[in-house]
């Protein structure tokens, strides 16, 4: 015998400092920010209290991207398009949204994020990830 | 096996509430602590092992915490999870894999973040098919048994809140402790609000924010390293069947506590437990409990739990203090109320107490409690 | 710090859960008004809920016996906290009795709610019985409650 069931469980998330001041910056001032690692000298994004390989205490975060690099990607079969996207001036990626075409995507493209209109400090201020025209780009 | 000692601890400072830190943070908080406490780095350290509960998080792999705030990246690690005595069996996991001498340090680490769920209905979430239409969390569950014993032991509701002034006071000497009330009286305790008959709020313990880890060595290291090792002298770990009704009087027999404990007694040489022991660290959910334990863990005979509260015996100038740390009833992070445990058991051990410290202890024991499911005991002991 | 972000997320989650063969028994004889439980040849124990294994002895248990739908009452409680009640997302009204019931021919106890939540009416060994919602459902909420026998 199959019973159905189900659960509701609210949730209330603290960020801590760290994760806070990266979604307070990404609301009001629409920059990103990344956390440096004083030992391995690692940009972490998105910013952290300390490092997980090394264990120290991160430094004063600093602004990264807002252009980036795709690093991978998988189209799925909706159409949406989930990415890593490594920010100019990090050394980790973030899991973000692709907009755009899936089979248009390849690694190694470049992109910038989407901001919201209306953002409330949540990572999907970032409404994700869109291809970046730099200058000298005939596409 | 080898020798096995616990040589440092750390603890967050527990609260109703820790929204300054996230769940990565609050694990890191007490891992740090207990390091710099042993005197290590890191590097030093060979695994990490985790104490949590499940659904209480309210996201998938809590576990990650372990490799962001406890320093395991690139490490052996594991997580326990046991219901409320998640805390000691992870510490006993951690002593068995140094005994075993395939590790020679490893950091345990529990934590809660109560504050950010809700516990009451994750444990109420139990057999769909049997009783979760009406199961009520850990306060209804205790307030049925509390019947049966009250009934059959004839303790008081001011014997319980004798419990509740003791520990609350003990707790006043803990800057750890989430409750901080030293001038608690049993009269405030028998106004307090009726939560389940016969349990009143300040019977309870609290649901609190906190992380707690300590760091285990193996013999050669715990001497090298720590001024006065707490010496794992025994460990015992019981369970039972799974469902609230397949234990007759449970709060009165106890099966897995009263076992665990003449389990670790016959191990470590101990026959007058009362006597023997300078300090116990029991894992005390609500008043009664207390009460409970006292007969189950062989303080006392069955029946003698409230006239031992009430002669003082388990007070901090009493022949067996009782959780100088304010125990479970003032602070209460479930999967780190275990590592609490044994960390403030080590504590007295170490004679590091502070103002909570046991003059002159050298015999500790811990206990864990889960749901009368599980039930863990430890001794400790100073260098013989 | 300055801000304190907080996000809120409500887990919305739903499983299908097998019963197994003798949960199965169990719940089709709960939509004929029916309790049952397993009876187990090593101790004797008859075990309600009804389960493949005695946990004592490990024996596998295959002898059903019925139960009844009335018995003692071996503990009880009043609870005055609402609890959030996770199948529904909803707060469970206080206060409720709620008791340890022994059922004629079972030796283990099953929790369930009390229509007395009037403490001073409640006592240990009160004699109860079950009463059940009119359209069964094979499920353990067919029984609303248990009423206190006079
Ligand atoms: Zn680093
Ligand atoms: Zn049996």
């Amino acid at each position: 015998m199959i019973r159905e069931g189900s659960i509701h469980l609210p949730f209330a998330y603290a960020a801590g400092p760290a994760a806070s001041r990266f979604l307070v910056s990404l609301r009001d001032e629409g920059r990103i920010l990344g956390s440096p690692c004083p030992a391995c000298r690692r940009v972490l994004c998105p910013a952290r209290s300390f490092c997980p390989r090394c264990g120290d205490e991160t430094g004063e975060p600093i602004s990264v991207g807002p252009a980036g690099t795709v690093v991978s990607f998988t189209a799925q079969a909706g159409g949406v398009v989930f990415g890593l996207v490594r920010l100019d001036g990090a050394d980790t990626a973030m899991l973000h949204r692709l907009l755009g075409d899936g089979m248009r995507w390849t690694i190694g493209a470049r992109v910038r994020p989407r901001l919201a209109a209306r953002r409330q400090a949540s990572i999907t201020d970032i409404e994700g990830f869109e291809p970046l025209q730099e200058p000298g780009d005939g596409t | 096996m080898r020798q096995v000692a616990v040589i440092g601890s750390g603890q967050t400072r527990h609260a109703r509430c820790r929204d300054d830190v996230s769940q990565a943070e609050l694990v890191r908080e007490a891992a740090a602590a207990a390091l710099a406490d042993a005197g290590l780095r890191p590097a030093d350290v060979d695994a990490v092992l985790l104490s949590n509960m499940e659904l209480f998080e309210g996201r998938a792999f809590p576990e990650l915490w372990v490799g962001e705030g406890a320093f395991a990246c690139g490490k052996p690690c594991m997580k326990i999870a046991t219901g409320g005595t998640s805390g000691t069996s992870t510490c006993i996991a951690a002593f068995h894999q140094v005994a075993s001498g395939m590790f020679d340090t490893v950091l345990v680490v529990g934590f809660e973040k109560h504050s950010e769920g809700h516990t009451q209905t994750g444990m109420a979430l139990t057999d769909p098919f049997w009783d979760r239409a009406v199961a009520s969390g850990a306060l209804g569950n205790f307030a049925l048994s509390i019947s049966e014993y009250m009934a059959e032991r004839g303790v008081t509701e001011r014997q319980a809140a004798l419990v509740a002034v003791k520990a609350r006071r003990n707790a006043a000497q803990n800057p750890h402790a989430h409750l901080q009330m030293p001038e608690l009286t049993v009269d405030e305790v028998l106004a307090s609000r009726m939560l389940a008959h016969p349990v009143r709020l300040l019977d309870m313990c609290p649901q609190s924010d906190g992380a707690c880890a300590i760091v285990v060595a193996s013999g050669d290291r715990a001497r090298r390293l720590c001024p006065r090792p707490a010496w794992v002298r025994a460990t015992a770990t019981r369970h039972e069947q799974p469902t609230l009704g397949d234990i007759d009087r449970r709060l009165c027999s106890m099966r897995t506590l009263r076992d665990a404990a003449h389990a670790v007694y016959a191990a470590a040489g101990i026959t007058e437990p009362l006597a023997e022991l300078d300090v116990a660290e029991i894992y005390e959910p609500v008043t009664y409990a207390e009460l409970a334990w006292y007969e189950a863990l062989g303080f006392c005979r069955d029946g003698e739990a409230g006239r031992l509260i009430e002669d003082g015996v388990t007070t901090m100038d009493g022949t067996l203090p009782v959780n100088p740390s304010g125990g479970v009833l003032s602070s209460n992070p479930v999967g780190a109320s275990g590592v609490i445990r044994v960390a403030e058991a080590a504590l007295q051990i170490h004679g590091r107490g502070g103002s909570r410290q046991v003059e002159g202890a050298r015999l500790a024991l811990a206990t864990g409690y889960g749901v009368y499911a599980w039930a863990d005991a430890i001794v400790l002991g100073a260098e013989s | 710090m300055s801000e304190r972000i907080v996000a809120l997320h409500t887990m919305d989650l739903t499983w299908r859960y097998a019963s197994g063969e003798a949960m199965e028994r169990f719940c089709a004889a709960l939509c004929e008004r029916r309790i049952e439980a397993l009876q187990c040849d090593g101790c004797g124990r008859r075990y309600l809920p009804p389960r493949p294994m005695c946990g004592n002895c490990r024996l596998r248990l295959s002898r059903w016996v019925p139960v009844a739908d009335e018995g003692t009452l071996v503990a009880w409680t009043v609870v005055h906290v609402p609890i959030l009640d996770g199948r529904t997302g909803e707060l469970r009204p206080a206060p409720y009795g709620m008791g340890l019931i022994r059922l004629d021919g079972a030796d283990t106890t099953l929790n369930h709610f009390l229509a007395e939540a009037n403490p001073a009416r409640l006592a240990l060994g009160l004699r109860v019985r079950a009463v059940w919602r009119p359209d069964l459902r094979g499920a353990m909420d067919d029984i609303l409650h248990f009423e206190v026998l006079p």
